[in-house]
């Protein structure tokens, strides 16, 4: 028979605390939650407001199909789809055979191969964007550059003569 | 009622023992759904999950797509057309197609933009940049692909002035145009091409590309911003503070203590 202690009980012995360096100090979230149920249906929240936007669009906007692929004709605008937009008005900046090939083939892979580096690239430890600014302009400067040529090419194409959408 | 309930949960459990016992998907769905993730900044995460969802509208709407559609410079745009104003639920799935792909490029985008400022790609992470970087141009070929496969003017003359620009290409210009033309000009050829890369070949590196994505991330954990881990940082910073303390009254302690010996 197991023998009853009397008494007072011993205090609960008190959990060691994980000392916090700046090796492990983003080992774990202050106050972390598990993937399921929040995250699930934030998650799920944007996926269903996402498809309800492509749905009424798909009814208001109907997808883009004009007339038939005719090589003949002479008149005919071509315009690049919006995402392609800041490509397009590189090609103002770099005219010419050879210049083409450097703004519209040599920046993008360039470009690319900086994105690819971009682990590498940074070698500040920290993560907060106040702690490494460089990173943080360059970055900005990037986006800055892509939407600006982008809204510059979207003005330069609608006021191109039958360069809209409607005529 | 309660009786009822009792064995509805018994049968429930059978099921899942059963279903653990055989594949090991209990515990696996139990692994994946209480995975820690941080509470703060919830909403910013959706954005890789939404890319997801979106990337599973492109595949589905695109597979009805090609129940109709035909590859070829006679009747692609003409299934189009019939897709658009003669089939049942056409313009919907066209549509959502359609929109779901400019979508796409938007949400992609506003990730890759939040993994940078959060400095996701930071060790060991490395390698989910890169396969992230590597999805987001595989996509841009897909949406220009998707582009010409229409066959209408527009994407023709995309596809036109795409090729020109690929020409000027030092070393490889002429070969790669004629690879993506299948010959010397536009033709039927091309549309086979394009329908190829867009339908087999890009999805085919895209749908391994993402697990490798999802793999990677289970593996490393979602990172977020600094601020998910404030407490942890202004605890750090406070007991540098003190060791910092404790170095000063030290080096005080020493220097009071060898004026004394001089």
């Amino acid at each position: 028979m197991a023998e009853i202690k009397r008494g007072q009980a011993k205090p609960a012995e008190e959990e060691e605390e994980e000392i916090i360096t700046e090796d492990n100090v983003f080992e774990h979230y202050d106050e972390p939650q598990g993937f399921f149920p929040n995250q699930v249906m934030a998650d799920l929240t944007v996926s269903f407001a996402l498809l309800v936007i492509t749905i009424i669009l798909a009814y208001a906007v109907p997808a883009d199909l004009v007339e038939p692929m005719d090589i003949s004709t002479t008149d005919y605008v071509p315009r690049p789809e919006w995402f392609f937009f800041f490509l397009d008005q590189w090609l103002i900046y770099f005219p010419g055979a050879a210049l083409v090939a450097f703004g519209d083939i040599a920046m993008p892979i360039i470009f690319a191969i900086v994105l690819f580096a971009i682990p590498w690239l940074d070698r500040e430890p920290a993560y907060s964007p106040a702690r490494r600014p460089y990173m943080v302009v360059l970055g900005f400067l990037v986006i800055t550059a892509i939407v600006l040529n982008l809204f510059l090419s979207m003005v330069r194409i609608l006021n191109f003569p039958g360069g809209s959408p409607a005529g | 009622m309660t009786r009822i309930r009792d064995r509805m949960a018994e049968r429930g459990r059978d099921v899942a023992d059963w279903l653990e016992e055989r594949t090991r998907l209990v515990s696996f769905m139990e692994k994946q759904l209480y995975e820690p993730t941080p509470r703060r900044g919830m909403w910013l995460y959706t954005l890789g999950s939404a890319t997801l969802f979106l990337i599973t509208i492109q595949f589905l709407t695109g597979i009805l797509l090609l129940f109709y559609y035909v590859p070829t410079t006679k009747d692609a745009w003409n299934s189009i057309y019939y897709i658009m104003h003669h089939v049942y639920f056409g313009q919907l799935i066209r549509g959502m197609h359609f929109w779901g792909a400019n979508l796409l490029l938007i949400v992609i985008g506003l990730h890759m933009i939040r993994t940078f400022l959060s400095g996701s790609y930071k060790p060991p992470r490395e390698m989910n940049w890169v396969v992230g970087v590597a999805l987001i141009i595989l996509v841009s070929l897909l949406a220009f692909t998707g582009y010409a496969l229409r066959w209408d003017q527009e994407g023709f003359y995309a596809w036109e002035v795409g090729m020109k620009i690929a020409s000027y290409t030092p070393l490889i210009g002429a070969w790669a145009v004629s690879l993506l033309l299948g010959g010397d000009t536009v033709g039927p050829a091309t549309l086979s091409r394009l329908f190829v890369f867009h339908v087999w070949l890009m999805p085919a590196i895209l749908a391994p590309l993402i697990g490798v994505h999802l793999i990677l991330l289970r593996l490393h954990g979602e990172f977020g911003a600094a601020f998910e881990y404030s407490e942890r940082l202004a605890k750090l910073n406070k007991r540098k503070q003190y060791e910092r303390m404790e170095e000063y009254f030290a080096s005080d302690e020493e220097e009071e203590e060898s004026s004394r010996g001089e």
